[in-house]
């Protein structure tokens, strides 16, 4: 493994023009994972008819690197502005933007940027020791019952974060899973909840309504604030977290990797799942869960560790397999075909070159967005300066073109603003909003793995149950429930 | 290593096989005069699926076949969902000046058959060209030793009393879920249909034996297939492509009936101007005809059988497909509107 790692990292820092690629790949990712709306998959999208004229290596190497910073991209605009990039983003905006209005914008940031690089070489350096065999092991042993299993046992623990009662968390986590209810059924393809009107029958679509959630409802709270005189601006702070503090996570950023790599390793899964799974985890092996959602650094490193984690497990199914676990991945297997290439099996024997420059690739640009990501912050915490009132109409302004610009539906402007407004009034009683985002994107994936598992054991719960891994988390998911549901008591009398 | 050289050799074979008995450019003018200087700026493609799925990667490599043609841009508009209803209610909505073209697959066929509320892609849209055309196959893991071939799968399956599965795309009405009915129907077999929206997932789901075979289209799957790691049982087609020569076909295994084909292709506004109509038929006609997307199917195993239509031949395909699909619903019991 090490001969062949000195081999890629020579091929891939041998030749100026794949250097060149690297570098545009891990900036042009940073950027496009920042705005929202811009994603990642934009620029992909953008550059996949171009990487025709590259070598195979370094189309598929440059497709790498965007995906591992395109994912830590969205995190800063998360904690600065409640504004995630990306859905794998939003978790981190669950914490990092609380920790923002409490003056610790720059621990915020400190964390995820060294968070992000953990979790992402932690991952590389996986997919390069064990990728065939963590690859067959996860398509035999985890099927659309377990993926449901482990959204169900994420989900139990929702209702602890950001409400001031659990009784408004489990509402909150509720009224996400409604929404995810709306549009074509996972399985039929019945429509629901559309009204009638076709832009609906694709359903609520992410980017939208977490645009809406965070940064709009932020903006009417801020805006009541200031009309009320009560408006304070967040202090900018350049303190980075001490050593000391990030030791103290140790085992949060390790629960984090291992949560993120073994949803990033499930094919058509991916990141978003894995941030919103690690989150959840960290909740529920805190002592103090009561404390999420209002500025706990330990929701940062979760999210963030987690998003990166998935990266370089995603590329494990895809390389090994040739199953893609999201849409950039999707997009490298057209990279792949584009060059006579099948990603799978037999590239690990015809093109060993070409892998190791990717794994080469991947573990340097997750140790690009350390460097980077420090050099870059201290200029970025400079915009929590912008007064409020310049400040808010950019926020709606980006928004705005991030909703319409994702699938180029007015629909998606008018979800954002419905959205905003009613993250506000829930905002106002007490509700949670990372609750309701959980609900909504756990809903949307668990609804979808629970049919097909249904599907699988012929509609008996009995043979659902008899999968260990999947039974195990059921479980694990009751236990928390029922915990959950005893505190609530326990704080009624 | 003998394995994988046998492999590539089988797989070389089968393709030029196939490009040789199916791809010839049929559109023979190498250039047109533009119609009042039209086109004069870009084009917009809408696209109802995401970049990377088979709709979003048959509409790169047709918008840079024409591109090279003509020289004209081509931006492709995504906009996935509901099972390509939101793109084709878009594209109904663009201004119909030829500047706006749409990518689309035989579900705006079948979507129509089911409700005629819904665009006729033969009489609401010109069809300038399909582009690719294919058959499904039935495929099983390469080592499963339960079953081999057809008729050992259809009597396992029916020795499981209904508790076999196969992973497929099974929305009500689509292709894949009537083509099942068909088999089922004529071999005497229950199976459940586990369905996949994703690729991966269900690819992911016959390699890791969570299921016990696969319902797809051989472009689809063409990595497993020169991995060794799946293996066609049964074609839905007429007859035996070269390309799978070894493979039996519904009719030979004692099925009868017309296989539905699955098939993408470019279509514009049917009140669009007659002559701007007749440049796009041109550019997205010749455009076929350009290696790079001849390669491009050849990769997609869309040189198998003829992949090519000119708008009439599409206007037929879609029109028999439409007749075929409003039989089956009725008999199905759904509610044809």
């Amino acid at each position: 493994m090490i001969e062949n790692f000195i081999a890629g990292t020579t091929a891939l820092f041998g030749d100026p023009f794949t250097i060149g690629i690297f570098v545009f790949g891990v900036i042009g990712g940073m950027l496009f994972g920042a705005i929202p709306g811009v994603s990642m998959l934009t620029l992909a999208a953008i550059l996949l008819p171009f990487t025709a004229g590259l070598e195979p290596a370094q189309g598929v190497m440059l497709f790498a690197v965007i995906y591992c910073t395109g994912t830590y991209g969205g995190a800063i605009t998360a904690i600065l502005f409640n504004i995630p990039g990306s859905p794998e983003n939003a978790p981190t905006a669950f914490d990092g933007y609380p920790m923002t209005q409490k003056g610790q914008s720059g621990k915020a940031v400190g964390a995820a940027v060294l968070c992000s690089a953990i979790g992402g070489v932690a991952s590389a350096l996986v997919m390069m020791a064990a990728t065939e065999p963590l690859a067959n092991w996860a398509i035999r042993n985890i099927g659309p019952p377990e993926i449901f299993a482990l959204v169900f046992f994420g989900l139990a623990v929702a209702s602890s974060v950001g409400a001031r009662t659990i009784w408004k968390g489990w509402m909150s986590v509720l009224i996400g899973l409604l929404i995810a209810t709306i549009g074509q059924d996972p399985v039929g393809g019945i429509n629901r909840y559309n009204f009638g009107l076709t832009d609906l029958a694709a359903g609520i679509a992410f980017v939208p309504a977490i645009l809406g959630f965070f940064a709009v409802s932020e903006i009417f709270v801020q805006a009541e604030k200031t009309a009320s005189g009560k408006y304070k601006a967040p202090k900018v702070s350049m303190t980075f977290p001490s050593f000391l503090e990030l030791w103290m996570h140790k085992i949060a950023v390790l629960r984090s990797i291992i949560v993120g790599f073994l949803c990033g390793i499930l094919p058509g899964i991916g990141a978003t799942l894995a941030a919103f799974m690690s989150y959840g985890e960290a909740v529920r092996w805190s002592k103090n869960k009561d404390e999420f959602g209002k500025g706990k650094m330990e929701g940062v490193i979760s999210a963030e560790t987690a998003n990166n984690a998935a990266t370089g497990a995603a590329m494990i199914p895809l390389l090994a397999l040739g199953l893609p676990g999201g849409a950039l991945t999707a997009m490298m297997v057209a990279v792949f075909q584009m060059h006579d290439l099948q990603p799978g099996p037999l590239v690990f024997m015809l093109s060993p070159d070409l892998i190791w420059i990717v794994f080469a690739a991947m573990f340097y640009a997750n140790l690009s967005i350390l460097l980077i990501g420090l050099l870059e912050t201290k200029t970025i915490l400079n915009l929590l300066k912008i007064p409020f009132q310049f400040l808010a109409p950019l926020i709606l302004m980006l928004a705005t073109t991030g909703a319409y610009i994702s699938r180029g539906l007015v629909l998606d402007v008018m979800v954002m603003f419905l959205a905003g407004i009613l993250g506000y009034l829930l905002r106002r009683s007490g509700f949670s909003i990372p609750g309701i985002v959980l609900g909504l994107i756990l809903g949307k994936i668990g609804e979808q793995n629970f049919a097909q598992g249904m599907q699988m054991v012929h509609y008996d719960l009995a043979t659902y149950f008899s999968r260990p891994i999947c039974s195990i988390l059921i479980l694990a998911g009751v236990l928390t429930l029922g915990s959950s549901i005893y505190r609530a008591f326990a704080t009624a009398k | 290593m003998k394995r994988l050289f046998g492999t590539a050799a089988i797989v070389a074979v089968m393709a030029t096989a196939g490009t040789a008995s199916a791809f010839e450019c049929k559109r023979s003018e190498a250039s047109m005069e533009k119609p009042g200087g039209f086109p004069e700026r870009a084009l917009t493609m809408i696209v109802p699926y995401g970049p990377a799925g088979g709709s979003g990667q048959v509409a790169a490599a047709m918008a840079e076949a024409v591109t090279e043609l003509t020289g004209i841009p081509i931006n492709r508009d995504h906009k996935p969902g509901g099972s390509g209803t939101v793109g084709m209610t878009a594209y109904m909505a663009a201004p119909a000046d030829g500047y706006n073209v749409l990518e689309h697959i035989d579900d705006a066929s079948s979507a129509h058959a089911l409700d005629s509320s819904l665009p006729n892609p033969a009489t609401d849209l010109i069809p300038l060209v399909t582009s690719q055309v294919t058959f499904s196959q039935i495929y099983i893991r390469t080592n499963e030793t339960r079953y081999t071939d057809w008729p050992s799968f259809v009597e396992w399956v029916k020795a499981q009393d209904g508790k076999a599965t196969i992973a497929n795309v099974s929305k009500e009405g689509s292709m894949e879920r009537v083509t099942m009915k068909f088999i089922t129907d004529a071999s005497g077999m229950s199976i459940q249909q586990i369905s996949f929206d994703k690729g991966a997932p269900r690819y992911g789901a016959l390699l890791g034996g969570q299921v016990d075979a696969l319902f797809e289209q051989p472009g689809d799957v063409r990595n497993f297939l020169d991995a060794n790691q799946f293996k066609p049982i049964l074609t839905i087609f007429d007859e035996r492509p070269d390309a799978f020569a070894d493979t039996p076909t519904h009719r030979e295994m004692g099925m009868d009936f017309d296989p539905l084909l699955r098939f993408r292709g470019f279509y514009v506004h049917a009140d669009a101007p007659a002559d701007r109509v007749e440049w796009l038929k041109w550019a997205f006609q010749r455009g076929y005809c350009e290696d790079s997307y001849h390669a491009f199917n050849e990769s997609k195993f869309m040189t198998v059988i003829d992949s090519y239509r000119d708008t009439d031949g599409a206007k037929d395909l879609i029109m028999r497909s439409i007749d075929q699909y409003r039989e089956v619903y009725k008999a199905m019991g759904l509610d044809v509107k």
